[in-house]
Protein backbone atom coordinates (compact mmCIF):
# COMPACT_ATOMS: atom_id res chain seq x y z
CA UNK A 1 0.00 0.00 0.00
CA UNK A 2 1.38 3.36 0.94
CA UNK A 3 -0.61 5.66 -1.96
CA UNK A 4 -3.31 6.55 0.35
CA UNK A 5 -4.02 9.61 2.63
CA UNK A 6 -3.89 8.15 6.35
CA UNK A 7 -6.05 8.85 9.53
CA UNK A 8 -4.64 7.62 13.15
CA UNK A 9 -6.67 7.21 16.42
CA UNK A 10 -5.69 5.86 19.67
CA UNK A 11 -8.04 4.35 22.54
CA UNK A 12 -7.82 2.64 25.60
CA UNK A 13 -8.29 -1.05 25.10
CA UNK A 14 -11.54 -1.55 26.50
CA UNK A 15 -15.34 -2.39 24.67
CA UNK A 16 -16.53 0.67 25.70
CA UNK A 17 -15.06 2.31 22.97
CA UNK A 18 -15.82 0.07 20.17
CA UNK A 19 -18.94 1.98 18.75
CA UNK A 20 -16.90 5.04 18.59
CA UNK A 21 -13.97 3.26 17.15
CA UNK A 22 -16.53 1.51 14.35
CA UNK A 23 -18.49 4.69 13.44
CA UNK A 24 -14.68 6.01 12.62
CA UNK A 25 -14.57 3.33 9.79
CA UNK A 26 -17.82 3.49 9.29
CA UNK A 27 -16.44 7.60 8.09
CA UNK A 28 -13.33 6.64 6.53
CA UNK A 29 -15.34 4.02 3.95
CA UNK A 30 -17.10 6.75 2.63
CA UNK A 31 -13.56 8.15 1.24
CA UNK A 32 -13.31 5.75 -0.84
CA UNK A 33 -14.97 6.57 -4.05
CA UNK A 34 -17.56 4.56 -5.31
CA UNK A 35 -18.01 2.57 -2.24
CA UNK A 36 -21.11 0.39 -1.32
CA UNK A 37 -23.09 -0.67 1.45
CA UNK A 38 -21.52 -4.25 1.15
CA UNK A 39 -17.88 -2.66 1.31
CA UNK A 40 -19.11 -0.93 4.23
CA UNK A 41 -20.96 -3.72 5.98
CA UNK A 42 -18.27 -6.34 5.48
CA UNK A 43 -15.13 -4.03 6.43
CA UNK A 44 -16.97 -3.00 9.52
CA UNK A 45 -18.02 -6.90 10.42
CA UNK A 46 -14.46 -7.71 10.14
CA UNK A 47 -12.75 -4.66 12.36
CA UNK A 48 -15.69 -5.91 14.57
CA UNK A 49 -14.44 -9.09 15.08
CA UNK A 50 -10.82 -8.16 15.57
CA UNK A 51 -11.40 -5.39 18.17
CA UNK A 52 -13.05 -8.07 20.22
CA UNK A 53 -10.54 -10.64 19.86
CA UNK A 54 -7.88 -7.54 21.20
CA UNK A 55 -9.82 -6.69 23.81
CA UNK A 56 -11.85 -9.47 25.29
CA UNK A 57 -8.79 -12.26 24.69
CA UNK A 58 -5.59 -10.04 24.21
CA UNK A 59 -5.33 -9.16 28.36
CA UNK A 60 -2.85 -6.02 27.28
CA UNK A 61 -5.16 -3.56 28.46
CA UNK A 62 -3.22 0.29 27.25
CA UNK A 63 -4.05 1.74 24.41
CA UNK A 64 -5.59 0.42 20.76
CA UNK A 65 -3.70 2.51 17.94
CA UNK A 66 -5.78 2.73 14.37
CA UNK A 67 -4.36 3.35 11.35
CA UNK A 68 -6.43 3.98 8.53
CA UNK A 69 -5.08 4.23 4.95
CA UNK A 70 -7.98 4.77 2.20
CA UNK A 71 -7.05 5.32 -1.62
CA UNK A 72 -9.10 5.25 -4.63
CA UNK A 73 -9.95 1.75 -4.78
CA UNK A 74 -9.09 0.01 -1.13
CA UNK A 75 -9.33 0.80 2.50
CA UNK A 76 -6.60 -0.56 4.82
CA UNK A 77 -7.09 -0.81 8.72
CA UNK A 78 -4.03 -1.18 10.78
CA UNK A 79 -4.52 -1.78 14.36
CA UNK A 80 -1.93 -2.40 16.72
CA UNK A 81 -2.39 -3.52 20.49
CA UNK A 82 -0.08 -4.86 23.15
CA UNK A 83 -2.20 -7.91 24.30
CA UNK A 84 -1.88 -11.60 23.57
CA UNK A 85 -0.97 -12.20 19.79
CA UNK A 86 -3.58 -13.20 17.86
CA UNK A 87 -3.23 -14.49 14.20
CA UNK A 88 -6.99 -15.08 13.24
CA UNK A 89 -5.33 -16.58 9.49
CA UNK A 90 -3.97 -19.64 11.93
CA UNK A 91 -7.59 -19.48 14.18
CA UNK A 92 -9.82 -22.95 12.89
CA UNK A 93 -12.67 -23.03 10.71
CA UNK A 94 -16.28 -23.08 12.22
CA UNK A 95 -18.17 -26.08 11.20
CA UNK A 96 -21.36 -23.76 9.79
CA UNK A 97 -23.65 -26.58 9.59
CA UNK A 98 -23.30 -27.29 13.48
CA UNK A 99 -24.54 -23.83 14.39
CA UNK A 100 -21.90 -23.05 16.15
CA UNK A 101 -22.38 -20.07 18.85
CA UNK A 102 -18.69 -19.17 19.12
CA UNK A 103 -15.39 -19.12 17.37
CA UNK A 104 -16.83 -17.18 14.70
CA UNK A 105 -14.71 -14.40 14.85
CA UNK A 106 -11.78 -15.34 12.88
CA UNK A 107 -13.81 -17.05 10.07
CA UNK A 108 -16.12 -13.46 9.62
CA UNK A 109 -12.14 -11.22 9.66
CA UNK A 110 -11.12 -14.27 6.73
CA UNK A 111 -14.25 -13.68 4.82
CA UNK A 112 -15.05 -10.11 4.46
CA UNK A 113 -11.41 -8.87 3.69
CA UNK A 114 -9.27 -9.15 1.03
CA UNK A 115 -6.24 -9.36 2.84
CA UNK A 116 -4.66 -10.05 5.83
CA UNK A 117 -0.93 -9.39 7.73
CA UNK A 118 -0.29 -10.22 10.76
CA UNK A 119 3.19 -9.39 12.46
CA UNK A 120 3.27 -10.67 16.82
CA UNK A 121 5.46 -8.65 19.06
CA UNK A 122 5.16 -5.46 20.67
CA UNK A 123 3.04 -4.12 19.04
CA UNK A 124 0.97 -6.48 17.37
CA UNK A 125 -0.09 -5.25 14.40
CA UNK A 126 -2.72 -6.72 12.59
CA UNK A 127 -3.91 -5.13 8.75
CA UNK A 128 -6.85 -5.82 6.86
CA UNK A 129 -7.42 -4.89 3.63
CA UNK A 130 -10.72 -4.35 1.65
CA UNK A 131 -10.55 -3.37 -2.11
CA UNK A 132 -13.38 -2.21 -4.21
CA UNK A 133 -15.27 -4.86 -6.40
CA UNK A 134 -13.74 -4.82 -10.07
CA UNK A 135 -16.94 -3.13 -11.97
CA UNK A 136 -16.41 -0.71 -9.02
CA UNK A 137 -12.80 0.38 -10.13
CA UNK A 138 -11.97 3.57 -11.14
CA UNK B 1 -29.14 -1.71 22.54
CA UNK B 2 -32.37 -1.91 23.24
CA UNK B 3 -34.86 -4.85 23.35
CA UNK B 4 -38.57 -5.46 24.35
CA UNK B 5 -40.38 -8.88 24.63
CA UNK B 6 -44.31 -8.98 24.18
CA UNK B 7 -46.27 -12.39 24.83
CA UNK B 8 -49.47 -12.62 22.35
CA UNK B 9 -51.18 -16.01 23.55
CA UNK B 10 -48.35 -18.71 22.14
CA UNK B 11 -46.09 -16.28 20.02
CA UNK B 12 -43.72 -13.96 21.28
CA UNK B 13 -41.91 -11.15 19.49
CA UNK B 14 -38.27 -10.12 20.83
CA UNK B 15 -37.22 -7.46 18.86
CA UNK B 16 -33.63 -5.90 19.42
CA UNK B 17 -32.99 -2.57 18.14
CA UNK B 18 -29.22 -0.85 18.21
CA UNK B 19 -26.27 -3.00 18.45
CA UNK B 20 -26.03 -6.66 19.57
CA UNK B 21 -22.31 -7.43 20.32
CA UNK B 22 -19.91 -8.74 22.94
CA UNK B 23 -20.93 -5.60 25.15
CA UNK B 24 -24.46 -5.72 24.71
CA UNK B 25 -24.98 -9.38 24.49
CA UNK B 26 -24.86 -9.68 28.22
CA UNK B 27 -27.95 -7.29 28.74
CA UNK B 28 -30.00 -9.59 26.91
CA UNK B 29 -29.00 -13.22 28.02
CA UNK B 30 -31.54 -12.99 30.99
CA UNK B 31 -34.53 -12.61 29.11
CA UNK B 32 -32.90 -15.62 26.78
CA UNK B 33 -32.94 -17.57 29.56
CA UNK B 34 -36.42 -16.62 30.66
CA UNK B 35 -38.15 -17.61 27.02
CA UNK B 36 -36.00 -20.93 27.04
CA UNK B 37 -37.29 -21.90 30.74
CA UNK B 38 -41.07 -21.06 29.93
CA UNK B 39 -40.66 -23.44 26.85
CA UNK B 40 -42.24 -20.56 24.93
CA UNK B 41 -43.38 -21.91 21.13
CA UNK B 42 -42.80 -19.49 18.84
CA UNK B 43 -40.59 -17.26 19.06
CA UNK B 44 -40.25 -14.13 16.33
CA UNK B 45 -37.19 -12.24 16.58
CA UNK B 46 -37.62 -8.56 14.71
CA UNK B 47 -34.24 -7.09 13.94
CA UNK B 48 -35.29 -4.49 11.72
CA UNK B 49 -34.01 -1.77 13.95
CA UNK B 50 -30.62 -3.61 14.77
CA UNK B 51 -27.73 -1.65 13.23
CA UNK B 52 -24.80 -3.95 14.13
CA UNK B 53 -24.52 -7.61 15.23
CA UNK B 54 -20.89 -9.12 15.95
CA UNK B 55 -20.28 -12.75 16.56
CA UNK B 56 -21.47 -12.49 20.18
CA UNK B 57 -24.71 -11.19 19.15
CA UNK B 58 -24.99 -14.10 16.61
CA UNK B 59 -24.31 -16.32 19.80
CA UNK B 60 -27.17 -15.18 21.36
CA UNK B 61 -29.66 -15.73 18.51
CA UNK B 62 -28.46 -19.39 18.02
CA UNK B 63 -28.46 -20.26 21.55
CA UNK B 64 -32.16 -19.33 21.39
CA UNK B 65 -32.79 -20.90 17.91
CA UNK B 66 -31.00 -24.38 19.08
CA UNK B 67 -32.57 -24.16 23.02
CA UNK B 68 -35.89 -23.57 21.49
CA UNK B 69 -35.88 -26.24 19.27
CA UNK B 70 -34.69 -29.15 21.75
CA UNK B 71 -38.22 -28.62 23.48
CA UNK B 72 -40.11 -28.78 19.97
CA UNK B 73 -40.56 -24.61 19.88
CA UNK B 74 -39.88 -22.66 16.01
CA UNK B 75 -37.85 -19.45 16.42
CA UNK B 76 -37.68 -17.41 13.40
CA UNK B 77 -35.68 -14.02 12.59
CA UNK B 78 -37.28 -11.14 10.74
CA UNK B 79 -36.11 -7.74 9.68
CA UNK B 80 -32.50 -8.08 8.71
CA UNK B 81 -30.73 -5.70 6.60
CA UNK B 82 -27.31 -3.76 6.24
CA UNK B 83 -24.98 -5.20 7.96
CA UNK B 84 -26.69 -7.54 10.25
CA UNK B 85 -27.87 -9.35 6.96
CA UNK B 86 -24.33 -9.02 5.36
CA UNK B 87 -23.33 -11.64 8.74
CA UNK B 88 -26.35 -13.73 8.76
CA UNK B 89 -25.91 -14.78 5.10
CA UNK B 90 -21.97 -15.20 5.31
CA UNK B 91 -22.88 -17.54 8.28
CA UNK B 92 -25.38 -19.13 6.31
CA UNK B 93 -28.27 -18.38 8.70
CA UNK B 94 -30.39 -16.83 6.67
CA UNK B 95 -31.08 -20.00 5.53
CA UNK B 96 -31.66 -21.47 8.87
CA UNK B 97 -34.23 -19.02 10.33
CA UNK B 98 -35.88 -18.21 7.10
CA UNK B 99 -37.31 -21.46 7.52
Amino acid sequence: MGRGEVIRASFPSRLEYRDLAIRLVVSACKLVPKVGDDFSNEIVSAFSEALNNVVLHGRGGGEVELELEHGRDYLTIRMMDHGTPFDPRQAPLPDLDALPESGLGAYIIRSCVDEIDYAGGSPNILSLTKRLPRERQP
Amino acid sequence: MKYSRVDQGEETVLAIEGVLDALTAPEIRPTIEALVQERRMSIRVDLSSLRLIDSSGVGVVVSLYKRCKAHGGQVRVEGLSNQPLTIFKLLRLDQVFGK
